[in-house]
């Protein structure tokens, strides 16, 4: 044992260097988020609560009742039931989501081509029973008007890449999909 | 004969008004350190938080600082479960020989000149006596639970108390052999005639064996084997609930308190400032002695927190090392030094 290594057993070096850290932290900031007093923002293209996009010529869903969204969705939890109409068009009865089984992977986001389903920023939906998680089309429609509104579509555009206006994969991506042939 | 004069003979209004005057000095000693008790949760609480960069407890009052009356009101009404195959009443029993052991300790702790409840001429003695007792509690309790944690606990703890003893009671000896007294008042006015003011520089190695036995005394980090919440969920006390548990935390925290107050007044110089600070500030002697006892408590403690905060818990086998192998022969050199040095002196 050299002399520096006894100087340091008996004085308790390391120990006393450790308690000028903990002094030292004594006197700074802390670094907590007071949560529910302090909210913190979303960062953009955060994927919270759904909602259906309202066409505002219409008033109604854009959703065409396609059923993409419902065939990508990994746990399953979209349920579309579609009817005829009186000009033979396809009519979008209900279109549900089980908030509780949805993983939050937007797929249903990717696939659809109208641009038609997106996750808004909202986190804060907590509630005390499973009806309320379960959202129909109706309630979708609202989470819109709510938390995306009309600014929704730039917001959407920019960060989710929807179908509807860009049809192909942006240059140099990597691409899930299985080649054809 | 009267009745009168056979109730009260000649002479005992004065016992009478002795008599009710330890009961108002019994009454302000405990609901101060009860205060205190109550409050040193929350400056743990924001001292270790402070120092892990968190904000400790906030919600409750302006920055949380009713949060200790909360948790008492919680304590207070909280349903106490006594488990099936306890020793009854062992159980109800073991607490309240933790508390009483801590609460009567303070029975001679000068706070300041002339306020002691028991000026005592063992004073130093009976503080080791007690806690020794205490330890009986802690066993009792480990033992009444009926269960493997408690009473893991349990023997811990004892095995830990008995060891750090001895090194405690040694590291004392320095200081009753410079005072030439183990009354505490009479150490305390032996320091303030000394020249260095306070026997913490003589001691130096005393006082360091002192403050690590105080705190594996105490049962505290890094020395809490006995509640290591990683093997023993909490040690003896798992099985309490509610006003027990609680008797138990006060206990633990008048210990702390009991520890500080003894280092303070065997080696910071109690309630008096070195004269060479007096010189050199004279306007410090218009502060009252109680401030300046105060404050030597509050540091011990806060050094208790600071430890708490840096270090991690020992190991079993490093802590009985530290134990007999370090400070046990730490403080038998510091008595033969002590010695040596005032039979040259004299």
């Amino acid at each position: 044992m050299t002399v520096q290594e006894l100087f340091k057993k008996i004085f308790f070096v390391e120990i006393l260097k450790g308690m000028a850290l903990t002094l030292s932290r004594l006197f700074t900031k802390p670094v907590t988020r007071r949560y529910p007093k302090e909210k913190r923002p979303a960062q953009l293209g955060f994927r919270g609560l759904h909602a259906l996009v309202r066409n505002p010529a219409t008033g109604d869903a854009k959703c065409v009742g396609c059923g993409l969204c419902a065939a990508i969705c990994p746990s399953r939890c979209i349920y579309i039931y579609t009817s005829e109409g009186p000009d033979h068009q396809k009519v979008v009865d209900r279109y549900e989501i089980e908030v509780l089984r949805c993983v939050y992977c937007a797929f249903c986001v990717e696939a659809c081509p109208f641009g038609a389903v997106v996750l808004t920023p909202h986190y804060e939906y907590a509630d005390y029973s499973r009806e309320d998680f379960y959202m129909t089309k109706e309630k979708l429609l609202e989470n819109w008007d709510k938390y995306m509104g009309e600014k929704g579509f730039e917001y959407f555009d920019k960060f989710w890449n929807p179908k509807s206006t860009h049809f192909t994969t942006p240059e140099g991506q990597a691409i899930w999909r299985r080649k054809s042939g | 004969m009267t009745i009168f004069e056979f109730l009260f003979p000649p002479g005992s209004f004065d016992i009478f008004l002795n008599i009710i005057i330890i009961l108002i000095k019994i009454a302000v000693v405990i609901g101060v350190v009860m205060l205190h008790v109550a409050y040193a949760t929350y400056f743990e609480r924001k001292v270790i938080g402070r120092m892990q960069v968190r904000m400790g407890p906030m919600e409750v009052g302006p920055h949380g600082l009713l949060q200790p009356i909360a948790d008492m009101l919680k304590l207070f009404f909280k349903e106490d479960i006594i488990p099936e195959k306890a020793d009854k009443t062992v159980f109800y029993i073991a607490p309240l020989i933790s508390l009483m052991a801590a609460l009567s300790s303070l029975a001679v702790i000068p706070f300041y000149e002339g306020f002691v409840v028991a000026n005592i001429n063992v004073g130093l003695l009976f503080i080791l006596a007690m806690s020794s007792l205490g330890s009986y509690g802690i066993i009792l309790s480990g033992w009444a639970s009926n269960s493997k944690y408690a009473f893991l606990g349990g023997l811990r703890s004892s095995a830990q108390v008995i060891s750090y003893e001895i090194a405690m009671g040694l590291s004392l000896v320095g200081v009753m052999m410079m005072a030439g007294s183990m009354n505490l008042s009479e150490i305390v006015k032996a320091q303030a005639e000394y020249p260095a003011g306070i026997y913490a520089i003589p001691q130096i190695l005393g006082f360091f064996v002192f403050v690590v036995a105080a705190i594996a005394e105490t049962n505290r980090a890094p020395f809490d084997l006995p509640e290591a919440e990683s093997e023993l969920v909490a040690g003896y006390f798992v099985e309490y609930s509610g006003m027990r548990f609680a008797l138990f935390y006060a206990a633990e925290y008048i210990g702390m308190i009991i520890m500080g107050c003894l280092a303070a007044a065997c080696f910071l110089g109690g309630w008096t400032v070195p004269k060479y600070i007096l010189a050199i500030l004279p306007f410090l002697k218009y502060v009252p002695g109680i401030v300046w006892f105060v404050m030597k408590v509050y540091f011990v403690i806060f050094f208790y927190y600071w430890i708490r905060a840096t270090l991690p818990r020992y190991r079993y086998d490093q802590l009985m090392a530290i134990g007999w192998k370090l400070l046990i022969p730490l403080a038998l050199a510091n008595i033969l030094f002590t010695g040596v040095i005032k039979i040259m002196v004299e």
